[in-house]
């Protein structure tokens, strides 16, 4: 009782955590609809602040635009009737499906290439102290390259194009891959290897029997990473002159500072990026559940 | 020490001359400046039991794991059936201390391991009767996490029974387990063993555990590992907790501690 006065003293309320009689109680988890609750009341919490700051002049609409006038222009963005497209002018109302799907691409192949260069890479590195030995140090400080810089290399090149930007896709989502890979890779117990070859399986198929499925949570961690890292990748590849996809929309809206058609891009982007990682996670999911704590 | 209700056997003046399962031959390892085992004389007979006793720390993972061929020793040899070991093999297959299955596969799976690697046709009926033998059948489709200590302890020993191994080595398998649990354990490994005899080299440093379940004892020193002595241990069988109060067990059982006080 001694520890929860000194407690009381410090003006911390642990009375949820420390049980009636002191001892360390588990905390309630939140399930079903009170999280999906929770969730939602937050969020919502934020909006009307923002609508209210909005309404009273408190939040400019040059630094930020209202709740009301973003959602005006989401519905363009998605549903408005397609205008003629003048060349050099990056559309806008109408465009949502085109300027995904642009991006979208983009994103999907770098990724794959990056997932079947990361893989092997990886594993490799974490099997072979070797290879680790050699191209460690080289990967490290590739990877400590920031996506930015690898900019203007891409576009001398690639050229203005879906190479360039598949290319920046591809840096930004290996090096996560490779690392996730090679350290779960290398951290596969002794013990495990050790029992597969005196089962009898042969040392070739150590990596595809043994290794792989139990570096396979981290690996999937890495391919979480990688998604997003190469999400991000593909809008800083865009911003430099693609002729579509929601980077160059973005782009094109600063130009002529529409910060609601920006912030609908953002906004595009975070939900997209979101529902990749929530399908990436959810084709995992099946492989790796026994890891679960 | 007047009469020993056992054949004692002094060391390197070895009594039997059966044809051994395995044979360790002036084996010594050290880890860089470390000496762990110091030339370690000793066979095992087809079907036969040896205990192997000897204090934490003073070698028997690694002399195990030396039997097992995961490493090489650094001098002498090990040779099974006259050959020399090379390397690990699904003939002497070692259940690791704190046995591992593979965490993503079912029971099932983890027992079908070894046969399907061996591309042996008949996994399923072998790995069902292990399942019956281990009392684990209805928990065959569980994850190993899913098992308790012991449940996980049988499997792991099923795990490499399913190859049928002429050759089993165990590292304090049971040592993880609560008393009860663990003379559970050892009456159903007595059976197990009986029902299909395997030599087995078992490695304790519980003096109870190595005379409940050795048909010869073998007692290593301190690091590095040498043998004290070798003891044959002709208990009436079939062994199990009754056995823990026979009075000739429980004459050598304080014979046995009291010299490993001693040491
Ligand atoms: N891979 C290793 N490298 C260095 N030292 C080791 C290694 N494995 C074991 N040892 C050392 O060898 C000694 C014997 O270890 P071990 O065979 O595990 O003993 P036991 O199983 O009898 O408890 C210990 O001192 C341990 O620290
Ligand atoms: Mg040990």
């Amino acid at each position: 009782m001694a520890l929860r006065e000194v407690q009381g003293d410090a003006g911390l309320d642990l009375g949820d955590v420390l049980g009636p009689s002191g001892e360390i109680a588990t905390r309630r988890r939140l399930t079903g609809w009170r999280r999906v609750a929770v969730g939602l009341a937050f969020p919502a919490i934020l909006l009307t602040i923002w609508s209210v700051a909005s309404a009273t002049g408190l939040l400019s609409d040059r630094l930020f635009p209202a709740p009301a006038d973003l959602a005006r222009t989401a519905r363009d963005f998605v549903v408005a009737p397609k205008r003629l497209p003048v060349p050099g002018v990056i559309p806008f109302k109408g465009a949502a499906v085109e300027h995904i799907r642009a991006s979208v691409g983009r994103w999907g192949v770098g990724y794959a290439i990056a997932v079947c260069v990361g893989l092997p890479l990886g594993l490799g590195l974490g099997l072979s102290r070797w290879m680790a030995a050699a191209v460690d140090p080289l990967f490290h400080a590739i990877r400590s390259v920031p996506i930015t810089a690898w900019l203007p290399i891409a576009l001398v090149w690639f050229g203005l194009g879906n190479g360039a930007a598949r290319f920046l896709v591809f840096i930004g989502a290996v090096s996560p891959i490779v690392v996730a890979t090679a350290d779960s890779t290398a951290r596969v117990p002794r013990q495990l290897v050790d029992t597969a070859r005196m089962l009898g399986t042969r040392p070739r198929d150590l990596a595809r029997r043994v290794y792989l499925p139990s570096a396979l949570p981290g690996i999937v961690t890495g391919l979480r990473l990688g998604l997003t890292l190469g999400w991000t990748s593909a809008i800083v590849a865009e911003l430099t002159g693609q002729s579509s996809g929601l980077g160059a929309m973005m782009n094109a809206a600063r130009e002529v500072t529409r910060l609601d058609q920006i912030v609908v891009g953002m906004a595009t982007f975070a939900v997209i990026g979101l529902t990749g990682d929530l399908l990436v996670r959810a084709i995992a999911r099946p492989f790796v559940r026994w890891a679960d704590a | 020490m007047s009469t020993d209700p056992v054949r004692t056997t002094v060391v390197g003046e070895r009594a039997t001359s059966a044809p051994s399962a395995l044979a360790a031959i002036g084996v010594a390892k050290s880890y860089g400046a470390l000496s762990v085992l110091a030339d370690l004389d000793f066979s095992v007979g087809p079907g036969e039991v040896l205990a192997v006793l000897g204090p934490s720390g003073c070698g028997k993972s690694t002399l195990l794991r030396v039997l097992a061929g995961l490493e090489p020793p650094d001098r002498g040899r090990v040779e099974i059936g006259g050959q020399p070991v090379r390397g690990p093999s699904p003939d002497r297959p070692m259940v690791v201390q704190g046995a591992t299955l593979f965490p993503w596969l079912s029971l099932r799976a983890n027992l079908e391991w070894g046969p399907k690697a061996l591309g042996n046709q008949q996994s399923g009926a072998i790995v069902d009767e292990l399942l019956e033998a281990t009392g684990l059948s209805g928990s065959a489709d569980l994850l190993p996490r899913q098992l308790s200590g012991g449940m996980r302890q049988r499997a792991a020993i099923a795990q490499v029974l399913a190859n049928q191994p002429p050759l089993l080595l165990l590292d304090e398998p049971f040592g993880a387990l609560d008393a009860q649990t663990r003379l559970r354990m050892q009456e159903w490994l007595i059976g197990l063993l009986a029902e299909r005899p395997t030599a087995t080299v078992l490695v304790t440093h519980d003096v109870e555990e190595a005379l409940l379940l050795g048909h010869r004892l073998l007692r290593l020193s301190h690091r590095p590992a040498t043998v004290l002595e070798e003891l044959a241990l002709d208990l009436p069988s079939p062994r199990g907790r009754s056995t823990l109060s026979d009075s000739r067990f429980v004459q050598l059982k304080a014979d046995v501690l009291a010299r490993v006080l001693d040491a």
